[in-house]
């Protein structure tokens, strides 16, 4: 199996040589992370220079589907990547990252062990990812446009709500709609269930104003007034909103949010295995957990460094003082061999 | 002999970097896609394997038809609005427009857009047609509508709208170069034996001008039919066209293989309407010139 695939990678990369002309030069001292905007925040990352010698280059990813493709299509671009928790299971399985040697990790033991210990970084005894940042896909709403709170994910099939409905287009959209047909096992759903919730979305389309792909796109459409109530990376959004002067409210329904959590993995066959633990170090330190609070509005992973730079109001706002809040999420699993059906369905709403 | 040889050698110098080109960049990644298609999606990736499974699933889960004859649907309407806008402009530059100055001013008014990227062509219509966009404040203080209307963007019709904006220089310019090499001695002489205006347009000029239509037909369609930002920018939830289900067949469901036979599937459609035209503009000259 290894084999097979290491075989498949090897192929793909000589395609991509070819493809590409050239092949971009490992150097030694160079870290080029792949990984979600405000991840390698300059406020983390010059210090880290300064005081590492080690340069990184960072390359934005719009979504978690783009972390797998740009792997399989060649290594030796990449050191480090930041994939979401449902996504890194893939990527272990095909042998596209390493594990981690966690002793070299100094603040380890401080991370929520609930992450520590998730399926989606853990591996035959081995460990494949540090645990970085965390959060909810909340709900959110133009709070002028409503009276009465919305409580529940109910409200995004209110046809009063015509043309003001928006939904992220990712397979999420179908737990979603899973979780409001009662179906709570999201992650497992059968084909019934699937073919339900597919239903649901469908009947729900007419409302919708337009399915937003990226942060940017959804903040744009509240902005122009197009939408009123969506879900949202809880605290990514409703901030930069705010900064543009519009009130929108986050809520958890009463069906229950999703959960997400990033991990940094280390990309196999990586040069710079040295820069890679001190980036990865710094990174659940103060310095970098602060970092992502600060810019991205999100929750860190390692609540031991968060207390020590958040302010107690910060602390609070991003429940790392709650673990049962944590405990409450859904958080988002691997689908497997399921992805393509889950996928599948999420195309064919579209598709009607 | 020497010299023949010679130009022979330069002939095969000149020939030899767009041979490598089209090697390297067109018949290579095809012939990759080709193979991909066979192979078979299995989890985490896919692997090697020869057998026909992607191309019955393109044939049996209903919804790669539908978004298929979306595509079509929408790539026919962007032509045939692009045909009704640039044929007349075409006209009334050629026949209308006697100062050479104004013709070419004219003229580059519908090419220079090219120039300009077609992300941001595309984007500019999201601030004209949104509710809060630049349409609907001019209805709303014109009286024309009460309050503003969302039904100008995210949809199809918005979709249609910005792909012929986007397109349509393609089929100015062949009807253009075509309506000006008919010689005007031919409407002359349709109009001396007696033909109205009318009659000359619908027996001489239109039936010459064939070529030029079927070239901006076939480009504006192929090009719309490619499209995947339009429905990004503009579209609404039923906007997805069938590049856009090849992007995430090969980003979100990781199945390289099922995207491989949808790209080409789309290929071969491509490929047949070029060849039609082909025809087509074949059976247009052996007629009429």
């Amino acid at each position: 199996m290894a084999n097979r695939n290491s075989r498949l990678v090897t192929s793909l990369s000589v395609v991509s040589l070819l493809m590409t002309g050239t092949a971009p030069a490992f150097a030694e001292g160079e870290l080029n992370i792949l990984t979600w905007e405000g991840y390698a925040d300059a406020s983390a990352i010059e210090p880290f220079e300064k005081e590492t010698g080690c340069k990184v280059n960072a390359t934005y990813v719009g979504s978690n589907d783009d972390f797998a493709p740009k792997l399989a299509a060649g290594g030796g671009v990449f050191d480090l990547i930041s994939p979401s928790i449902d996504s890194t299971a893939p990527l272990i399985e095909a042998g596209f990252v390493e594990p981690i040697d966690t002793s070299k990790i100094a603040e380890w033991d401080n991370i929520y062990e609930k992450f520590r210990n998730s399926g989606g970084i853990n591996k035959d005894g081995e460990v494949y990812g540090v645990p970085y940042a965390w959060g909810a896909i909340a709900f959110m709403y133009l709070k002028d446009k409503f009276e009465t709170p919305p409580t529940s994910i109910a409200e995004l099939w209110n046809p009063d709500l015509e043309g003001k409905v928006s939904l992220w287009d990712d397979k999420s959209a179908l737990y979603v709609a899973a979780r409001l047909n009662g179906d709570t096992d999201i992650y497992n759903l059968t084909d019934e269930q699937l073919d339900a919730a597919k239903k649901k979305l469908a009947e729900q389309r007419p409302l919708i104003r337009k399915y937003w792909s990226t942060a940017g796109e959804l903040v744009d459409l509240y902005a122009a007034g197009e939408v009123w109530i969506s879900n949202t990376w809880a605290g990514y959004q409703s901030s930069l909103l705010a900064d543009k002067g519009i009130e929108v409210v986050e809520f958890i329904p009463e069906e229950n949010a999703e959960g997400w959590m990033d991990s940094f993995m280390i990309v196999k066959g990586t040069p710079n295995e040295d820069c890679a633990y001190k980036f990865l170090n710094m990174a659940v330190s103060e310095s970098g957990q602060c970092a992502v609070a600060n810019v991205n509005g999100y929750s860190v992973a390692n609540p031991v460094a968060a207390k020590n730079c958040m302010t107690p109001e910060q602390f609070v706002a991003l429940h790392q003082d709650d673990p049962d809040y944590l405990d409450s999420l859904l958080l988002w699993e691997n689908l497997g061999e399921r992805l393509g059906d889950y996928t599948n369905a999420w195309n064919a709403v579209k598709a009607e | 002999m020497r010299l023949a040889t010679r130009n022979r050698l330069s002939s095969g110098g000149v020939l030899s970097l767009p041979l490598v080109w089209t090697f390297l960049f067109l018949f290579i990644p095809y012939a990759i896609l080709f193979i991909y298609s066979f192979w078979e999606k299995k989890f985490p990736t896919f692997v090697p394997a020869f057998q026909f499974g992607n191309y019955l699933e393109l044939m049996v889960d209903p919804q790669y038809v539908r978004v298929l004859l979306r595509t079509i649907k929408i790539a026919g309407l962007v032509s045939l609005l692009s045909l009704l806008l640039a044929y007349p402009y075409a006209y009334f530059l050629v026949h209308k427009v006697k100062r050479p100055g104004v013709k070419l001013v004219l003229y580059m008014a519908v090419v220079l857009p090219l120039w300009v990227s077609y992300l941001l062509r595309a984007y500019t219509w999201k601030t004209i047609l949104g509710t809060q966009g630049i349409l609907n404040s001019f209805l709303v203080s014109t009286g024309i509508l009460s309050e503003p209307s969302s039904v100008f963007l995210y949809n199809q019709t918005a979709m249609v709208v910005t792909l012929t904006y986007v397109f349509i220089p393609f089929m100015v310019m062949p009807i253009y170069a075509a309506l000006e090499k008919i010689p005007g001695s031919l409407t002359e002489a349709s109009r001396d034996l007696g033909m109205s205006a009318i009659q000359t347009f619908v027996r001489v000029t239109l039936p010459l001008s064939m070529p030029g239509v079927i070239a901006g037909f076939t480009m504006t369609f192929c090009l719309s039919f490619g499209d995947f930002i339009a429905p990004f920018l503009v579209g609404g939830p039923d906007g997805m066209m069938i590049a856009n289900v090849i992007a995430t067949q090969f980003g979100a469901a990781l199945n390289w293989p099922l995207g491989s036979a949808l790209a080409l599937v789309m290929l071969v459609i491509v490929l047949t309407i070029i060849t039609l035209s082909d025809r087509l503009q074949g059976v247009g000259r052996g007629k009429y010139a």
